[in-house]
């Protein structure tokens, strides 16, 4: 049955996002995509997190490292989108390579070393002024252009992003029901008896660890030509925590769930900050409310509910 | 039960959908009110001064009786937090959906180059408030933003020819705040003040909200002969605090390029009385008919004087205003209106101002002691009273724009 209804909600799911630009306005399909954007992040966050048991809070240096090298490569280089954007993927990859020795610790110290990488990243944004602009960062971005693929305005950009935050839905969906993503599991429900089994634990995380950095890459390279300007605060320290923010109250193990997370963070920023002044507040009676009556987020909310309806149906 | 489980998914779909719906703003018809939005920093960091912009800018229009060249003036407030993305969602949000005629601010210096961003994509004109990036009206400049508060280094290279000139230091040590507005305020100081002669003991730059100023303090120079300090947000009572615990004030001489403004003084005590405090573009001392009506109002109504930040948002709102009566109203069009601010002339309660043609303000830089007053108002009170003006001040100081440009930003 939950097979069965799972295709139409989707199909329905695609069609309200197709729709939503001709809906909402340019500014609302602009907020849109920025919560697209920070959900791949969380994503990306979240394959640590709620498959390898890991919580990283080095994320926003993928992000901001890819955000740089592509504005700086398309804005002081002119080189075109079809360089800058892989090879800002690249540099942000490549840093999860190094930065992927973290795994060699784990829990508390896992969260420490990571914490340390990220402060690196932006001390090198912020004082590095010459190269990155310092505070002032890369402004003027233009927007993507790929051959045929030439993007204009912000609905035609936030269609492209759709497209590419399905795509890796899709791959991130199968990839943690492969049988790497189950090992991942494994690893975090116990690590020892894994190792028992022959599973060569560190390498497994080392490898998400880099996976996640490049998803979280993505997301860097998507945010810079949304937002068209990248300074220090990409690479800051409250980005990786408000990534992390949105896997849990999204629902940590999910592929919706950091969206989920990452659009509630947005608006709740976004629009109550427009008429309430005290809405920092607001997001924490959201987060306080998460941990008291959903600490398996909005998804685990929902999946409890309808299991508590399905036993009164039943019963 | 199927029908039930897809029913509701669906059901909160459309609650959604009409939560997104509703929210966007009804489009203005053209002759309705004027849509102005202010983007100060409410909550976070710079929270004290984007209530100071806040103030300045609603007491100017309550004072104009919200109107200006005939049609009612609407104010639409977007919290940038200081953060340059929010201010970037932000802007974009005023722009689009609110449909702003043009934007005033933003306070936080990096926010600057990502709202002039939106200005530049969306065509709305922006008004730049207190947000100082000198690039933003030298190398990197936007047809669609004009600049109605200070360049960083403006302030900055009066300040080098004043340690050297009139305080007669030789040998100083800078204390700068370590961020691109610091950068540009301190190395405009130290440019003129060693092109006179003057040697530099040490430059010491602090990080934002630095906890512990003793390091900075024990690394001061023996030979020094003058300090002078730049710091920003609680970084000024903090120094303040520090240096005074620390005997420094028996050992050497601080000196204030930026440092004491009327929003940090009630953090401090009439050991701050007699020190040099600021240059800067603003005194809340200065004593002008313009500046004495300004600082009256604005104690009578909120029970404090204004910092600069208050002034600079109050002279934005007076300046937009005086270029909307000039064009009588029509501010849908935008290249008239950004003629207009290019061209009028104010007499702003800090001096008069006019814009030169790199679109920032030619204004006095005023060096200001702190004194205690009798204020009409609020009784006995600390605040900046200026000591040595420099009248008419460009961003380019004595040099032609072209020499300036060519040489390229103050960096660290």
């Amino acid at each position: 049955m939950r097979n069965a209804l799972r295709v139409p909600l989707a199909l329905a799911a695609l069609a309200v996002a197709v729709l939503l630009p001709v809906a909402a306005g340019p500014f609302w399909t602009g907020l849109l995509t920025q919560m697209y954007v920070f959900g791949l992040l969380a994503l990306s966050v979240d394959l640590l997190l709620g498959h390898a048991g890991l919580f990283s809070l080095c994320h926003a240096s993928f992000f901001a490292v890819s955000a740089y090298t592509t504005a700086i490569l398309q804005v002081r280089h002119a080189v075109p989108t079809a360089l800058a954007a892989p090879a800002g993927l690249l540099a942000g990859t490549l840093l999860g390579l190094v930065f992927g020795f973290a795994v060699r610790t784990r829990g508390v110290y896992f969260i420490l070393i990571t914490i340390a990488f990220g402060y690196v990243v932006w001390g090198v944004a912020h004082r590095w002024s010459s190269f990155t602009g310092g505070d002032n960062g890369v402004t003027n971005v233009p927007f993507p252009d790929v051959g045929a693929v030439r993007v204009e305005s912000h609905t035609e950009y936030y269609y492209l992003v759709l497209a590419v935050v399905l795509l890796c839905a899709l791959g991130y969906r199968l990839l943690v029901a492969s049988p790497f993503g189950l090992t991942l599991r494994g690893i975090r429900a116990s690590e020892t008896r894994m190792r028992s089994l022959g599973y060569h634990s560190g390498l497994h995380l080392y490898a998400a660890f880099v996976v996640s950095a490049a998803l979280a890459s993505l997301a860097g390279v998507l945010y810079v030509y949304y937002n068209r300007f990248v300074n220090p605060v990409a690479a800051s320290f409250p980005i990786s925590v408000e990534a992390a923010l949105m896997a849990i109250i999204g629902g940590t193990g999910t592929i919706v769930g950091p969206f989920i997370g990452s659009m509630i963070i947005l608006w709740l920023r976004n629009w109550v900050s427009s008429f309430f002044e005290l809405y920092a507040s607001v997001m924490g009676l959201v987060f306080i409310a998460a941990v008291l009556w959903a600490p398996q987020g909005v998804v685990g909310l929902v999946g409890r509910l309808r299991a508590r309806l399905a036993g009164a149906g039943s019963g | 039960m199927i029908r039930d489980a897809i029913r509701k998914p669906l059901r909160a779909a459309a609650v959604l959908l009409a939560v997104l719906g509703c929210a966007p703003a009804l489009v203005h018809a053209q002759g309705g009110p004027i849509k102005i939005g202010l983007l100060p920093p409410v909550t976070g960091p710079l929270a004290t001064p984007g209530r100071d912009m806040v103030d300045g800018f609603k007491l100017f229009w309550e004072q104009a009786g919200n109107k200006a060249g005939g049609r009612a003036v609407e104010i639409v407030l977007a919290d940038t937090t200081c953060n340059p993305d929010q201010a970037l969602t932000q802007a974009r949000r005023l722009a689009l959906q609110e449909k702003v005629h043009f934007m005033v601010g933003p306070l936080c210096g990096h926010e600057g180059p990502a709202v002039a961003q939106v200005s530049k994509e969306t065509g709305v004109p922006l008004v730049m408030d207190a947000a100082g990036a000198d690039t933003i009206t030298k190398w990197e400049r936007t047809p669609t933003v004009v600049r109605t508060a200070v360049s960083a280094s403006q302030i900055g290279h009066p300040w080098g020819e004043y340690l050297y000139k009139e305080l007669g230091l030789r040998n100083v040590t800078f204390i700068g705040q370590d961020y691109t507005w610091g950068h540009e305020v301190t190395l405009g100081a130290v440019r003129t003040y060693t092109e006179l002669g003057g040697k530099v003991a040490k430059i010491i730059w602090n990080p934002i909200g630095t906890r512990d100023y003793g390091p900075t303090i024990a690394a001061i120079p023996a030979g020094t002969d003058g300090v002078s300090a730049v710091v920003v947000g609680v970084d000024r009572a903090r120094l303040f605090e520090a240096w005074f615990n620390f005997g420094m004030d028996k050992k050497f001489k601080i000196y204030g390029g930026y440092w004491m403004h009327q929003d940090a003084l009630p953090q401090m005590d009439d050991r701050a009385i007699g020190l040099i405090g600021n240059s800067l573009h603003y005194a809340a001392g200065l004593d002008t008919p313009e500046n004495r009506a300004f600082t009256d109002a604005f104690a009578r109504k909120y029970k404090r004087l204004p910092s600069w930040f208050g002034e600079s948002a109050y002279t934005a709102a007076l300046w937009t205003k005086t270029a909307i009566d000039a064009i009588n109203g029509k501010v849908e069009d935008r290249a008239a209106f950004l003629k207009a601010m290019r061209t009028v002339q104010v007499k702003a309660p800090r001096g008069p101002v006019r814009m030169d043609e790199y679109d920032n303000p030619v204004q006095n830089v005023y060096i200001s002691r702190i004194q205690k007053i009798k204020h009409p108002v609020l009784g006995d009170v600390l605040t900046n009273v200026p000591v040595k003006t420099y009248e008419a001040v460009s961003q380019f100081w004595k040099w032609t724009p072209e020499e300036f440009l060519k040489r390229g930003p103050y960096k660290r």
